[in-house]
C-alpha cells in the first residue's frame, strides 16, 4: 500500500482523535466524589421519609421527564416500604428542552407554600402529557388551594430563584440526565427499576 | 485537477464525520453495555431508548450497528487515498445507503414506537445523511472527471 499526502493527513487526524479520547478518559473516568448531606439536603428542598434516618435518597427530576415519571412507581415503592428508614429528597432540574418543565416545577413549589408539594407533585406526574398554560390552575383548583395565592406564588422570583439553584447545584454535582439519584451523597447507576430499590435496600440496612 | 483536489476535500470531510460517527457510536456503546449514563441533552430519551427491547434487533444494540458501519465508511474513505479504484466510491455509496436507511427506520421506532429521542442517534441520523450527500456529489465529480 502506497500512502499518499492525503493518506499521512488522515492517519494524523486519526492519531489526533486518539490522542484526545485518551486525554478525556484519564480526566472523565476519574471517581466521582461523595457529595456531603449539607450538599444535597437543602433546608428549603421538599423531603418525604424520616428526617433523621441515616440513608437519604436525593432525585434530581423534571416534571415533564418521561423516564422521572416511568421511575415514579419505584420510587414512591422504595420511600413508602422505607418510610422510616430513609430520607427523601426531591430537587429540581427542569430540562430546556421541555416546554412545560420550568411551569410545572414552579407549580409544585407553589402548591408547597400552602402545604400540598407531594399533592402536586403526584398530580404533575398523573397529567404530564396533558401540560398547558391552563392546565397547572385546575390542579389548583382540583387541591383546594387558593388559586389567587397560587397563581402569585408561580411567578414568584424567589421560586423562581429556588429552582435555578437546585439547578446550579445539580449542574455542579454531575446531573447530565433526569432522573438522577444519589444515595448518601454517591450518585447511583440505574440500570432497572430493581437497581434502585436494591441500592436502597442495602443503604438502609447498613 | 481542481476537480481532483475537491474529490479529495470530499474525502477528507467524508473520513473526519466517519471518524465522528466512530466515536459517538463507542461512546453510547460503552454506556449501554457498563450500564452507566451517558451525557443525554434530550431528558430521559437516551435512557429511554436504552431500556427498549427495539433498540437491540437481532439481539444487537443499535450503536454496535453504527460502530460497525462507521469503521467500514473509515476504512474505505481512507483506501481511497492510497488508490484510484473508483470501487472505493460505490462500496462508500453501498454502506451510506444502508446507513440512511438503518437511521431513518431507528428515527421512526423512536419517534413512534419507543416515544423518546436520544441525542446521540439523532446526530448521528443527521451525520449519516450528510455522509450520502458528500457521497453522492463524489460520485458526481468523478463522473465528470472521467
Amino acid at each position: 500500500m502506497k500512502l499518499t499526502s492525503e493518506s499521512k493527513i488522515l492517519l494524523a487526524i486519526v492519531g489526533i482523535t486518539i490522542l484526545v479520547i485518551a486525554i478525556a478518559a484519564v480526566v472523565l473516568t476519574k471517581p466521582a466524589p461523595t457529595l456531603t448531606k449539607a450538599d444535597l439536603v437543602t433546608k428549603t428542598a421538599y423531603t418525604r421519609g424520616n428526617p433523621q434516618a441515616k440513608a437519604y435518597l436525593v432525585e434530581f427530576s423534571d416534571f415533564q421527564c418521561p423516564a422521572c415519571l416511568a421511575m415514579k412507581p419505584t420510587v414512591d415503592a422504595v420511600v413508602k416500604a422505607n418510610e422510616n428508614k430513609l430520607l427523601f429528597v426531591y430537587r429540581n432540574f427542569p430540562l430546556d428542552q421541555h416546554p412545560f418543565s420550568h411551569q410545572s416545577a414552579s407549580a409544585a413549589e407553589a402548591a408547597g407554600r400552602q402545604g400540598k408539594y407531594w399533592e402536586m407533585y403526584d398530580l404533575l406526574f398523573a397529567n404530564q402529557d396533558k401540560f398547558s398554560d391552563a392546565l397547572f390552575p385546575q390542579l389548583a383548583d382540583q387541591l383546594k388551594l387558593d388559586k389567587t395565592k397560587f397563581t402569585v406564588d408561580m411567578n414568584d422570583p424567589a421560586i423562581a430563584n429556588k429552582i435555578q439553584d437546585d439547578i446550579t447545584a445539580g449542574n455542579q454535582f454531575g446531573v447530565d440526565a433526569t432522573p438522577t439519584f444519589f444515595l448518601n451523597g454517591k450518585k447511583l447507576t440505574i440500570n432497572s427499576y430493581d437497581d434502585l430499590k436494591t441500592a436502597v435496600a442495602q443503604a438502609v440496612n447498613q | 485537477m481542481k476537480s481532483d483536489n475537491r474529490l479529495a476535500l470530499l474525502n477528507r470531510v467524508i473520513f473526519i464525520l466517519s471518524l465522528a460517527g466512530i466515536l459517538m457510536a463507542a461512546y453510547v456503546l460503552q454506556g449501554w453495555l457498563r450500564h452507566s449514563s451517558i451525557l443525554c441533552l434530550t431528558g430521559g430519551g437516551c435512557t429511554l431508548v436504552q431500556k427498549n427491547h427495539l433498540s437491540y434487533p437481532f439481539g444487537i444494540p443499535v450503536p454496535s450497528i453504527g460502530l460497525v458501519g462507521y469503521t467500514i465508511l473509515t476504512i474505505l474513505a481512507f483506501l481511497r487515498t492510497t488508490s484510484n479504484n473508483k470501487n472505493l466510491l460505490k462500496g462508500i455509496l453501498g454502506m451510506a445507503t444502508f446507513g440512511i436507511c438503518f437511521v431513518t427506520w431507528f428515527t421512526y421506532t423512536e419517534i413512534f414506537l419507543i416515544k423518546g429521542i436520544c441525542m446521540w442517534c439523532a446526530i448521528s441520523a443527521v451525520n449519516m445523511f450528510v455522509i450520502f450527500g458528500l457521497t453522492i456529489a463524489s460520485l458526481r465529480l468523478q463522473k465528470n472527471t472521467v
